[in-house]
C-alpha cells in the first residue's frame, strides 16, 4: 500500500493493512501557542472564519507533520447554533458557554436552518477548504459533539448530572434525544463539505458517570446514531474509560479516541479486534509539561501495544511546547 | 433507639432519598437525638460513605450530587438548632476555581463535603483572579484558600496566587490546598502548596488535617 498519510490513516481506521510506520493524528485541538505564532492566526479568529479556520488546521500537517488535519477547536459551535451566548475565548482561553438556555429541562427546539448558522457553517466552509488542498493526500477529520455534551450545554453540566443521579430518565432522555439531530446532521453535512472521517465526541467521561448510565442512557442513542450515519466515526469520550470499552465497540462506532489512563496494552486486548483505537498520548504531564524523550517512549509504548492511530489523547494544553508535538510525529516516524 | 434513627439518616443520604431525609432529622430531633450526634454521625458520617465510595469508582458524580443534596436538605433543619446550642465552626475556608477556568462541579462537590464536616466556606466562585483570591485571603482571613483547576492551561495560575500570597507577608497565615482532575501530589507539591487532594473525599480529609496543624 501507499504510506501517504490519507491512506496510512483510512487502513488504520480499519484495522487493515500497515504502511511503512503508523500515522500521527490528532482528532482534537493540536492548537498551542507556538503554532498559533508560526501561523499568525489566533483564537479567537479561528474558531469565526473559515480561511483561518482551515489555515490552523493545515498548519498542524504542514509544520508539525500530523498525518490529519482536523480544524474544530472548541466544544460549543452545535451550543452556539442552539441559543447559547458562547464567549469564543482568547489566544489564552477556551470558547465556554455563558448561559444555559434549557437549564429548567424545557423542550430543546432544533431550528430547520442549524447548519446555516455561523458557528456550524464556518466548520463546513473550513472542511471544505481543506478538502480543495488537501484531499487524498491527508485525511482530514471532522468533529460534532454527541447528544450528551449538547446536553451539557443546554442543562449545565452540574445540572444535568443531578437530574441522571435523581433517576429522572424520562426528562434526560427527552432532552438527549432532542439534540440527537444535530449530531447526525452536523456529521452528515461534514461528510459532505469534505471530512473522511467524523470524530464524535461525548463526554461520558469516566470519573464522572459510571458505565451502567452509558448503557442505560446513551448506548441507544449511540447505536441510533451509528446506524444513521454511514461515514466512518470515531468516538471521543474522556477520562479512565476502561469499564465500558466494550460498551463503545457495541454502540458501532469505528474507532475510539483514549486517554493515557487506559494503559494501551490492556485496552488493544479488550476491544482491538473491534475497534481501532487512537491515542493515547498524556497531555498534562508529558506533551504540557514533559520532555521529547518522555514523549518518545509513550508513542513507542502506544505502538507497540498496537494503538493505530498515534494522537495526544485529547485537546492539548495551549501553552504546550511545539518540540513535544514534533517529538510525536518523529516517534511515529520511526516506523513500527 | 437513638442508633437506628442515626442510621436511618445516614443511610438516606448514602442512598440519595433526597425526598426522605427532612422527616427522617425531624424525627430524630422530635426523639432528643443531640444535633451534634445527628450531624456527625449521620449526616457527615454518611459523606465520608459517599466519598470512599466514589473513590472506588462504585458510584460517580450523578450519585454524589444526590447525596449532597440530601445531605444539604438534612443540614438546612439541624443548623438553626445548632446556632441555638452555640456551636463554633470547626474553622474557614475559601475555595474557588482559578481564573480562566469555569469548571465547578469539583469544586461544588468539595464545597458540600467541606459544610457537611461542619467547616465554615466561602465560595470565592469560578474564574478567580489572582488579587481577588489574595484579597478575599487578607479580609477574611480564612484558615485555609482552596483552589481548583479542571484544564491543564490554567493550573499556573494557582502558583501566582502563592507566589502573591508571599510577597504580601500572607504564606505563613493561610494554607492553601489544590485540587483538579489534571493535577497530582508532585505538582502540588511544586508550586508550593500545603496539600492537594484527589477528590471531593481526600480534600475533607486534607482540611481536617490542615485545620489541626493551624
Amino acid at each position: 500500500m501507499k504510506s501517504t498519510p490519507y491512506s496510512l490513516v483510512l487502513s488504520a481506521l480499519y484495522n487493515g493493512k500497515k504502511g511503512t510506520r503508523p500515522p500521527a493524528g490528532n482528532v482534537t485541538s493540536i492548537v498551542c501557542h507556538d503554532l498559533m505564532d508560526a501561523t499568525g492566526i489566533s483564537f479567537p479568529q479561528a474558531h469565526l472564519d473559515p480561511q483561518a479556520m482551515a489555515d490552523l488546521a493545515l498548519a498542524g500537517h504542514e509544520i508539525i507533520g500530523f498525518d490529519t488535519v482536523m480544524p474544530e477547536y472548541s466544544v460549543h459551535q452545535e451550543a452556539a447554533a442552539l441559543g447559547c451566548d458562547v464567549d469564543w475565548g482568547n489566544r489564552d482561553q477556551m470558547p465556554d458557554s455563558r448561559n444555559f438556555p434549557h437549564e429548567d429541562f424545557s423542550d430543546v427546539t432544533v431550528p430547520d436552518n442549524i447548519l446555516e448558522k455561523p458557528s456550524m457553517r464556518v466548520v463546513l466552509d473550513a472542511l471544505s477548504i481543506l478538502r480543495r488542498h488537501v484531499g487524498g493526500k491527508v485525511a482530514i477529520v471532522g468533529k460534532v459533539m454527541g447528544p450528551w455534551t449538547i446536553s451539557y450545554h443546554m442543562a449545565g453540566t452540574q445540572n444535568f448530572l443531578l437530574h441522571v443521579g435523581l433517576g429522572e430518565k424520562d426528562k434526560v432522555t427527552r432532552m438527549l434525544r432532542q439534540v440527537m439531530p444535530v449530531t447526525i446532521a452536523f456529521a452528515r453535512a461534514q461528510f459532505q463539505a469534505g471530512a473522511d472521517v467524523v470524530v464524535i465526541a461525548d463526554h461520558a467521561t469516566g470519573n464522572l458517570v459510571g458505565s451502567y448510565h452509558y448503557k442505560d442512557l446513551l448506548l441507544p442513542i449511540h447505536q441510533e446514531i451509528t446506524s444513521t450515519i454511514e461515514g466512518p466515526l470515531i468516538l471521543h469520550v474522556c477520562g479512565n474509560c476502561l469499564d465500558r470499552l466494550e460498551l463503545f465497540a457495541d454502540a458501532g462506532f469505528d474507532a475510539y479516541h483514549f486517554e493515557w489512563q487506559v494503559d494501551a496494552k490492556v485496552a488493544v486486548e479488550k476491544v482491538g479486534q473491534r475497534l481501532a483505537l487512537i491515542g493515547n498520548v498524556n497531555n498534562s504531564q508529558v506533551l504540557y509539561q514533559g520532555s521529547p524523550e518522555a514523549v518518545r517512549k509513550q508513542v513507542r509504548y502506544a505502538i507497540e501495544a498496537g494503538v493505530n492511530i498515534i494522537a495526544p489523547e485529547c485537546a492539548i494544553p495551549l501553552a504546550t511546547p511545539i518540540e513535544n508535538l514534533k517529538a510525536l510525529v518523529e516517534a511515529v516516524h520511526e516506523g513500527y | 433507639m437513638g442508633s437506628t434513627q442515626i442510621e436511618q439518616v445516614r443511610q438516606a443520604v448514602v442512598d440519595g432519598k433526597h425526598n426522605d431525609i427532612e422527616g427522617l432529622v425531624r424525627a430524630a430531633i422530635d426523639d432528643r437525638i443531640e444535633v451534634e450526634q445527628i450531624i456527625n454521625e449521620g449526616l457527615i458520617g454518611a459523606m465520608d460513605v459517599v466519598g470512599s465510595r466514589f473513590a472506588n469508582s462504585e458510584i460517580f458524580v450523578p450519585e454524589m450530587l444526590v447525596s449532597a443534596l440530601t445531605m444539604k436538605k438534612g443540614l438546612a433543619i439541624v443548623k438553626p438548632l445548632l446556632t441555638e446550642t452555640n456551636t463554633e465552626p470547626k474553622g474557614t475556608i475559601l475555595i474557588g476555581t482559578v481564573k480562566g477556568d469555569l469548571h465547578d462541579i469539583g469544586k461544588n462537590l468539595v464545597i458540600m463535603m467541606l459544610e457537611g464536616a461542619g467547616l465554615n466556606v466561602v465560595d470565592l466562585g469560578v474564574n478567580l483572579s489572582v488579587e481577588k483570591a489574595v484579597t478575599k485571603v487578607e479580609e477574611l482571613k480564612p484558615d485555609i484558600l482552596g483552589l481548583s483547576a479542571l484544564l491543564t492551561t490554567t493550573m499556573p495560575e494557582m502558583q501566582k496566587v502563592i507566589k502573591l500570597l508571599e510577597d504580601k507577608g500572607l504564606r505563613k497565615s493561610v494554607k492553601v490546598m489544590v485540587g483538579g482532575a489534571p493535577l497530582d501530589r508532585t505538582f502540588a507539591e511544586k508550586i508550593g502548596a500545603d496539600g492537594y487532594g484527589k477528590d471531593a473525599a481526600e480534600a475533607v480529609q486534607l482540611a481536617r488535617t490542615l485545620m489541626s496543624q493551624n
